[in-house]
């Protein structure tokens, strides 16, 4: 992909260690009180070591990266799949790579991936120039 | 397989108002410190009419309309084995600290893979404010059907 004046080719950023206290932030503030996210008991029960991080605040740590380089309001379109977890605990990488840009709009692809490489979300975004 | 005939099952839409305490806790807990969601004057001195919200806190708003697991109990299906497939957000305008929002959501597909081991609903949300679309959401819920897998 070429080089654009208002979009990098690439974006990358690190969030964590995720804390226990991150997590129940995020329940407290998102309203997503499972179990899951906060209790190692519940998380072993289903075979997972720790807690598991919230789909959504990797989510939302992937639109604070976006928002932060392109400001408020820039973001038309973003889309995620959940194809892997983080646990608590670990640091989680963010990256955005640049398709094609379309009558202005930047197209991206996402990708999140845990500490140990493993893909946590695959997705997209539409960025809109600012004027 | 869960019934097809929840397919256009809408809620009755509700009216929020976007809670600055909670918007704050929310870019506490998502590591935002950037001061425009924080300090209304700084807001203001860039174009705003107020601190603007997070793009994802909208999932919250939805929330305090009617969860998805709610929205899956109150139609009778079984909330075990549910996992958050796939999330997405159309931004038309945006949305801030204390805007009257309205929300809705609707079943729009239901549909199964694995010969019924996986089924998918999806549900679209809506946000109007001033009675003009502001944003709408897809979640895709996938319900494991321990049963037949």
């Amino acid at each position: 992909m070429k080089s654009h004046a208002d979009f990098p080719i690439t974006l990358s950023q690190a969030c964590g260690p995720v804390r226990a206290i991150d997590l129940a932030l995020y329940a407290a503030a998102s309203g997503d009180h499972n179990p899951l996210h906060l209790d190692e008991q519940v998380a072993s029960e289903v075979g997972f070591e720790k807690p598991v991080v919230h789909g959504m605040l990797s989510m939302a740590f992937l639109a604070r990266m976006l928002t932060s380089h392109f400001r408020v309001g820039a973001i038309a379109h973003l889309h995620t799949r959940f194809t892997g977890v983080a646990l608590r605990g670990q640091t989680l990488q963010f990256q955005a790579k640049l398709e094609q840009v379309v009558d202005q709009v930047a197209h991206y692809q996402l990708s999140v991936s845990n500490e140990n490489g493993a893909g946590v979300i695959e997705g997209s975004a539409q960025i809109k120039q600012l004027t | 397989m869960i019934d097809p005939k929840f397919i256009g099952f809408r809620t009755t839409p509700t009216i929020l108002r976007v809670d600055a305490w909670r918007v704050k806790l929310f870019c506490k807990a998502i590591g935002e410190n950037d001061p425009v969601y924080w300090d209304t004057q700084v807001a203001r001195n860039l174009g705003h009419q107020a601190c603007p919200i997070p793009p994802t806190y909208l999932k919250a708003v939805e929330g305090d309309h009617c969860t998805s697991a709610d929205l899956l109990q109150a139609l009778g299906i079984s909330v075990k084995g549910v996992l958050h497939a796939e999330q997405s957000f159309t931004y038309f305008s945006q949305v801030y600290v204390d805007d009257v929002v309205e929300v809705s959501r609707e079943i729009v597909d239901i549909y199964e893979k694995k010969s019924g081991a996986y089924n998918f609903v999806v549900v679209d949300s809506h946000f109007k404010v001033k009675d003009k679309l502001a944003a709408s959401n897809k979640q895709v819920i996938l319900i494991r059907n321990k049963a037949t897998s």
